[in-house]
């Protein structure tokens, strides 16, 4: 069943067009990574999903949707709890609770009280991950969210992500510069240029993975094959 | 204590040259008197407690004037900076009124208003609006856009929007509009009681030049400027403090 239904997107900015006829479909629980080039419309893309820019063309998105930025990814005025609580709505205890729950998920339950500035980069994107959830988001759209973080930390927030995907079987498209980080992620990995997605690779890394498949030599050659396509 | 010896010392240092000069014989004394003379007739204003009804008077008179421009200022600021139809309808109205000198309009508000506190708040309230105004208008026009699209994507109401998201985000520029502010509603304290008021410390003042007590003057411009600087510093430790994340951003 696809949550995700994309044909003949196009999106301009004044006179230049960043996506011309992209079409795809991801299906509900699926992890897709985009990759391409700076300036291949893999911002665009999200931004038009989530409907904060115009477009032409037909976009079909079934539920909620969460999205995680690079860069200001939490409220700076808002502490850890206060952000995964933004735009909660109904019981006051449930909120409480469903907040608990998410500060647990995120691994921030001592840092329950921390501005975001008080953190670490991978511990303000989880605050950003656990606020999309804790709404119930049924497609988390990430856009570039470890792209500032250290190769370590990069890491680790990996891990992290697919033990919460593993657990809340999310659709998640998420957009990166990293092949690495796209083919340990994701399900499929589609390559984009402004005029459309030019290759899909089908990872075939078997789940529950362990970073350890980065250094065999399967991963080393779809690799070579994702970075010849872009 | 390090910190404090670095604000006392040029203070002192400027009152020992005062005195110095003053005393030196080549200036006339009557008319620049020296600090110690200016220290016993600011004792002889406090023994007789005039000091004190200038400065209750002139700050509640700053206090409501500043509030009330802040919160007309803050108001419109965020509202022009966000929506662009309101801010092409009031936008031109501000541009005309803002390079108009405040000082410019007393008498016209004097017209108005008459000579009670309402005139003298009116006239505050009118100058301070603008900085407040203009400091909200360009910090909603900053946000980061991934803030509103986040939280778009929570639907909130365009009530909520503003107040939970748009005001936090413009607060630093809010802050420093509010502070060149508070200088320039000291400056209209002083200007709107010169004439037609009977109490606050720019009363205080015309009157000390009338009777040619310029060391009461004096006297007094030191309590108007140590005012100042309390308030702005009061102001700046109390947002601290209500919005400790604004010192971790900066940081």
């Amino acid at each position: 069943m696809n949550q995700i239904t994309v044909k003949n997107l196009n999106v301009s900015y004044k006179n230049h067009s960043a996506l011309e006829n992209v079409s795809f479909e991801v299906s509900k629980g699926e992890f897709v990574a985009i990759v391409g080039k700076s300036g291949s419309g893999k911002s665009s893309l999200l931004h038009a999903l989530a409907n904060f820019i115009p477009y032409q063309g037909e976009v079909s998105l079934s539920g909620n949707i969460g999205m995680v930025f690079q860069n200001y990814a939490a409220f700076p005025w808002l502490t850890v709890s206060e952000n995964i609580a933004f735009g909660l709505k109904g019981d006051t205890k449930d909120n409480c609770a469903m907040v608990n729950e998410h500060l647990k998920l995120a691994e921030l339950e001592d840092k329950a009280d921390a501005y975001p500035d008080e953190l670490s980069g991978g511990q303000v994107q989880r605050v950003a991950i656990a606020r999309s959830l804790a709404h119930n988001t049924d497609v988390l759209l990430m856009d570039e969210p470890y792209g500032a973080l250290d190769a370590y930390t990069r890491d680790k927030m990996q891990k992290w992500l697919l033990d919460v995907w593993t657990t809340h079987k999310k659709t998640v498209i998420f957009v990166t510069h990293n092949i690495e980080e796209a083919l340990f992620l994701a399900d499929r990995v589609l390559v984009l240029h402004p005029t459309g997605f030019t290759k899909e690779f089908i990872v075939p890394f078997p789940r529950p993975r362990n970073p350890e498949i980065k250094f065999t030599e399967e991963f080393n050659q779809l690799r070579k094959e994702i970075y010849g396509a872009i | 204590m390090k910190k404090f010896l670095w604000f006392i010392l040029p203070i002192i240092s400027v009152c020992i040259l005062w005195e110095l000069v003053s005393r030196s014989g080549f200036v006339n004394p009557a008319l620049f008197p020296p600090p110690s003379k200016v220290a016993i007739a600011l004792w002889e204003m406090i023994i007789s407690g005039t000091v004190f009804y200038d400065f209750r008077d002139s700050l509640w008179r700053l206090v409501v004037g500043l509030t009330l421009g802040s919160v007309i200022g803050i108001c419109t600021g965020l509202v022009t900076g966000r929506i662009k139809s309101i801010a092409k309808a009031i936008n031109p109205i501000i541009q005309i009124l803002r390079p108009l000198p405040p000082v410019a309009i007393i008498p016209l508000i004097i017209v108005w208003f008459g000579i009670d506190d309402g005139a003298k708040i009116f006239s505050i309230a009118f100058a301070v609006f603008f900085p407040v105004w203009i400091g909200a208008y360009i910090g909603a026009q900053q946000i980061p856009q991934t803030f509103l699209w986040s939280a778009r994507l929570f639907a909130l109401s365009r009530f909520k929007m503003f107040r939970e998201v748009i005001f936090p985000a413009s607060l630093p520029f809010i802050i420093s509009g509010i502070r060149t502010a508070i200088a320039i509603g000291f400056v209209m304290v002083f200007v709107s009681e010169l004439s037609g008021a009977s109490s606050g410390i720019g009363y205080r003042i015309s009157i000390s030049s009338l009777s040619y007590r310029i060391d009461e003057m004096i006297a007094a411009l030191v309590v108007l400027g140590t005012l100042g600087a309390v308030t702005d510093q009061l102001f700046v430790l109390a947002t601290r403090r209500i919005f400790p994340w604004l010192t971790l951003s900066q940081k």
